[in-house]
């Protein structure tokens, strides 16, 4: 192999790499990494010019990047810069996707999904439509049957026919680019009022009921605090009973997954237990009720904790 | 009529093809699917369709260091491609039956 060759090769790989000059650095070198070795081989049977054997290099390029299944340069370039750096790493992400076969299988099932937005867009044309007349006429949005001027009767009739109508249209297509635009964007604004219809259902709160804006839900939820405990409250002693109503001594509890239940005293630091210990002497921490004592912080006396009556 | 456009449905299932008879890097590829009967394949067709069928997971590849020239970047079929070609074969089979039906070539083979 001898220079020129060389040369011919770099400066023809050079012109290739130059027209795809709008894709992403790593894009690009993904699709050319192996382009000048490539060009060594072609070089190498043919002997003459590149050019020659391949035609321009532009020419080259455009067929690549066409086999490639990439968009021609000018699709690329209409977005602005930023939007198309975002663009371009999701459209990677969506490659990915697709390379799995999962992906695929999921993207091919897609489509399928059509006829039941079809349906479902007739019926949310119709809510939609309610919501609208709701203004004028006061009634309520009703789920799941609309209400269409103060009438279910109504609201179902027209649903049905909006369904059948969206049905027909999802079937017949938009031949035209700008019914294709329309349908669009009213797809759009059908599935975002879909959203709020959701979420309606939710945050409509029942009138005749309390609500409980004033619970505090922090301590038990965004924080749980530590320690054994019953609605916040900590226990700190378990005080087991037969059938009878006989205090039980020596009781072990353990929880739903056979978790010894250890009691604390973490808001009462001036209370003692005494746990007895198993044959090699470690705490049973488990076991009720509890030896404890109340340890006065003055004098340092202890005064042992009566045990409760139960309370009805 | 323009083999060019004709190719341009089949190239996938062409290169799938020879990929599976035997492991290639690019311009071997080129040469087989040339030495098959397919003159009119272009480079940068065969070159762009291993690419877009790499990145679509459907080759995989590895790399070979040659002595006398540049290391090869070897194409390989998976599975994916694999399932791909037996697919791709398939519809290939039934449109060639409706074409030679239509064509009344198989009539002629029958004869």
């Amino acid at each position: 192999m001898n220079t020129t060759v060389d040369g011919d090769v770099a400066r023809f790989a050079a012109a290739v790499r130059a027209a795809f000059a709008d894709l992403p650095a790593p894009d690009r070198e993904a699709l050319l990494e192996d382009i000048e070795d490539h060009l060594v081989e072609v070089a190498a049977e043919t002997g003459g010019p590149l050019e020659e054997r391949l035609g321009p290099p532009e020419t080259y390029a455009a067929e690549l990047r066409a086999w490639a299944g990439l968009p021609a340069p000018g699709a690329a370039r209409r977005r602005g810069p930023r939007a198309s750096r975002l663009g371009r790493r999701l459209e990677r992400r969506w490659r990915a996707a697709l390379a799995h076969p999962a992906g695929r299988a999921v993207v091919e099932f897609l489509p399928e999904l059509r006829p039941a937005w079809w349906v479902l867009r007739g019926y949310l044309a119709v809510q939609l439509a309610s919501l609208g007349l709701d203004l004028l006429f006061a009634h309520d949005v009703t789920l799941p049957v609309p209400t269409i001027l103060g009438s279910q009767v109504l609201g179902l009739l027209t649903a049905g026919a909006a369904v059948v109508g969206s049905v027909a249209l999802g079937r017949r297509g938009t031949a035209t680019r700008r019914g294709r635009r329309l349908t669009l964007a009213a797809n759009a604004a059908l599935g975002l009022f879909a959203l709020v219809l959701l979420g309606g259902v939710d945050a409509t709160p029942p009138t005749d009921e309390p609500t409980y804006e004033g619970y505090v839900v922090s301590g038990s939820y965004l924080e749980p605090l530590p320690g054994l405990r019953s609605d916040g409250r900590e226990i700190s002693n378990i005080f087991p009973f037969d059938a009878k109503g006989k205090p039980l001594e020596g009781v072990q509890l353990v929880d739903q997954d056979g978790i010894p239940l250890v009691a604390t005293h973490d808001d009462n630091p001036q209370l003692e237990s005494r746990l007895p210990l198993d044959s090699s002497g470690n705490a049973i921490a488990n076991r009720y009720p509890r030896e404890q004592y109340q340890v006065d912080p003055a004098t340092g006396q202890r005064s042992p904790v009566p045990a409760p009556r139960p309370r009805p | 009529m323009d083999t060019t456009q004709l190719l341009k449905g089949v190239l996938d299932l062409a290169v799938l093809a020879v990929v599976k008879e035997r492991d290639g890097y690019g311009y071997d590829v080129v040469r087989r699917l040339r030495a098959a009967g397919l003159e009119d394949v272009g480079d940068a067709s065969v070159y762009g369709t291993l690419r877009r069928l790499y990145a679509g997971g459907h080759l995989s590849s590895y790399v070979v260091p040659s002595e006398e020239g540049p290391h090869r970047k070897y194409y390989a079929v998976n599975d994916a491609g694999r399932a791909l070609l037996a697919e791709s074969t398939k519809t290939w089979r039934s449109f060639t039956d409706a074409m030679n039906a239509l064509l009344g070539l198989d009539r002629e083979e029958a004869a």
